[in-house]
């Protein structure tokens, strides 16, 4: 009966309570709610629940191949984010928490578009409330811009979902035309949650201003579902190579300039995102498991990273890396764990992203398509600097900030220690990882090959940067803003806007006042001509008014004569 | 090595050794690539090398244009 209760509904279900019990309690039964749902898994593929209204058919429970390791992943990422966030007594997190990972996971097990918009919107409305949590007036505002967008995503995909209905009778999720109009519909609303090229500004804009856990939280599931969504209707989609590529490859320089580290993850979290959506590009079999692959090992080891910046922002205030340094003796432990993270997404050997990496490379490299390889190899140097130096560098070491604190509280250092220990057991195991994949493919990523080069590449891109801080080459970090491309919405529009709207305004006052000039005008015309001592005026004789009476009476005559004769 | 550890700091020369060490590797084995390209001698380490170099150059030259005060969006 449990089993067969669509996975991910009762947690939003269960959200409900959330307020009303006492703070250990709660996070015990958080983490129940996450446990029941995830034993709806255990009941195998195929389609398990759907219901029927006016004539709709909903499905809100199948699975296959592809939604399990997405529902695996989106599992221990809630519990993750469970034990993470335990030292919180503020109720309001936790129930955006816990029903945002539940409308993700409902939405991963989706069977048709309406269901997925539902899920799709309710993802947006939890979510929202952990960029709020922070109170401030920056938090704030970037809430109300985060909505807007990412319900805008949801309308694209709504239209989408109704032409195709119109189309074809039904809203079945699965693999879609990009020439239609509808299949070109869910691509723009997929693309926006995926932070596409131009459409990612909400993504840096966002999830820095979110609380500490709420970053965490919103790292995993938004961009992932999209990225699952793509993998299911759009895999082999060419133009997703391209996007994949530039997404890759635009937010490395912006990483190396960003100021603040948890919007440096970000922009790290685009250019993961681009080596997962260029996998779905090339749609192989080989291609398809790297891209699941990376976005489950990117879950782990991207919330470690987040963990690690949170656990700073919780102790010291700030992420900053012009104010941060030294911290390594007094959080020894967060920056052990956020090394790990750091060495996991650089892609080294026995760490997750190395066997989840090889994959999309090796795809890559099958199917020829040299160009775009050297793209993602390039972008691999850069993840290293960004992420896998700056992040731990500027925050554990760089230099001697002043900043005394004390080590993270215990449940974030055990939530940091679980994801480290996954990022390791995945890369030191890779078959069983490989298990779940949604293609059963015989694959060995250590061979002598693979390692060597990879090791190459990596301790030499990290000996350029030593080169460069050591002989003072790299420029102190600043307190700067990064224009990115919400600067369109935030600053171009309403920057040409507004004094358009002026200009309008104007316009349109000295239309009105040219009308209102002509109607005086002509008030007063008559006002001169009848009135004032003429025809109308009270001083004037009989005789006058008879003449004018008649003359009435004659144009009434010549109009009904003209008329009717 | 004392003079080498003195000048470049412990991290930094075992960072060195760790880059001459995996160079040796690719002198006893075979490597080979997924492109014909990488399979000519000490590319990955070529690449990496110049790669985060080109990465903080071009980085750097964005700041004139992208980096703007603080309170920017505040203003």
């Amino acid at each position: 009966m449990i089993s067969s209760f669509p996975p991910g509904l009762i947690m939003i279900i269960g959200a409900l309570l959330i307020p009303f019990l006492p703070h250990i309690i709660r996070q015990i039964y958080m983490m129940v709610l996450i446990l029941v749902s995830a034993y709806a898994l255990t009941l195998g593929f195929g389609l398990h629940y759907k219901i029927e209204i006016m004539d709709i058919q909903f499905i809100i429970f199948q699975s296959d191949a592809l939604t399990l390791p997405f529902a695996i992943i989106f599992h221990i990422a809630a519990i993750l984010n469970v034990i993470y966030g335990a030292h919180e007594k503020d109720w309001n997190q936790h129930v955006a928490i816990m029903s945002y990972s539940g409308a993700a996971i409902a939405a991963v097990h989706a069977g048709d578009l309406l269901t997925l918009f539902v899920w799709w919107e309710a993802t947006a409305f939890t979510s929202v409330f952990l960029i709020l949590a922070s109170k401030t007036q920056r938090s704030y505002k970037s809430a109300f811009r985060y909505i807007l967008i990412q319900v805008g995503s949801g309308m694209f995909l709504l239209a989408g979902a109704i032409l195709l209905i119109s189309e074809t009778g039904n809203a079945e999720f699965k693999t879609f035309d990009i020439n239609s109009l509808y299949g070109q519909l869910i691509f723009i609303a997929f693309g926006i949650k995926a932070a596409f090229p131009l459409l990612n500004g909400w993504l840096q804009d966002s999830y820095p201003e979110a609380s500490e856990i709420g970053t965490v939280a919103l790292s995993t599931f938004t961009t992932k579902l999209a990225i699952f969504c793509f993998a299911k209707s759009f895999a082999g989609t060419e133009i997703l190579i391209i996007i994949g590529a530039i997404m890759t490859f635009y937010p490395i320089f912006f990483a190396v300039i960003e100021n603040d580290l948890r919007r440096v993850l970000t922009y790290s979290l685009n250019n993961q995102l681009g080596f997962m959506i260029v996998a779905i590009g090339i749609g192989t079999e080989l291609a398809i498991n790297g891209a699941v692959a990376h976005a489950f090992a990117h879950i782990l080891y991207k919330g470690l990273l987040f963990m690690g910046m949170g656990a700073v922002l919780y102790r010291v205030g700030t992420c900053k890396a012009s104010e941060l340094g030294g911290l390594f003796k007094f959080m020894p432990i967060t920056a052990i764990c956020t090394i790990i993270g750091a060495i996991s997404i650089s892609a080294f050997p026995l760490f997750s992203g190395f066997v989840a990496k090889s994959l999309i490379m090796s795809a890559l490299g099958k199917e020829g398509l040299v160009f775009v390889y050297f793209m993602l190899l390039f972008a691999s140097a850069g993840v290293l600097h960004h992420s896998g130096i700056k992040i731990p560098f500027f925050a554990f070491f760089a230099h001697e900030s002043g900043i005394k604190t004390k080590e993270a509280p215990l449940n974030m250092i055990i939530a940091m220690i679980i994801a480290s220990a996954l990022c390791i057991l995945i890369g030191v195991f890779p078959s069983y990882f490989y298990e779940v994949l949604p293609h059963q493919i015989q694959y060995q990523p250590y061979d002598f090959s693979h390692v060597v080069g990879q090791l190459q590449l990596l301790t030499f891109a990290a000996f350029a940067f030593i080169c460069l801080w050591h002989f003072k080459i790299y420029p102190p970090e600043l307190n700067s803003t990064v224009l990115n491309s919400d600067w369109i919405y935030r600053k171009m529009i309403p920057g040409i806007l507004l004094p358009l709207l002026g200009l309008i305004s104007d316009i349109n006052k000295k239309i009105e006042q040219f009308i209102v000039f002509i109607f005086i005008s002509i008030k007063r015309f008559f006002s001169d001509t009848m009135i004032k001592n003429k025809v109308f005026d009270r001083e004037v004789g009989q005789d006058t008014l008879i003449v004018v009476q008649l003359f009435i009476i004659l144009l009434i005559f010549i109009f009904v004569w003209k008329i009717y004769l | 090595m004392k003079y080498l550890i003195e000048k470049f700091g412990k991290i930094n020369t075992s960072v060195l050794f760790l880059c001459i060490i995996f160079l040796i590797l690719e002198l006893i084995g075979h490597r080979y690539g997924e492109t014909s390209i990488e399979d000519i001698l000490f590319f990955p380490a070529f690449f990496g090398y110049l790669s985060c170099i080109i990465i903080f150059k071009l980085g750097v030259s964005l700041r004139s244009f992208l980096m703007k005060d603080e309170d920017y969006y505040d203003k």
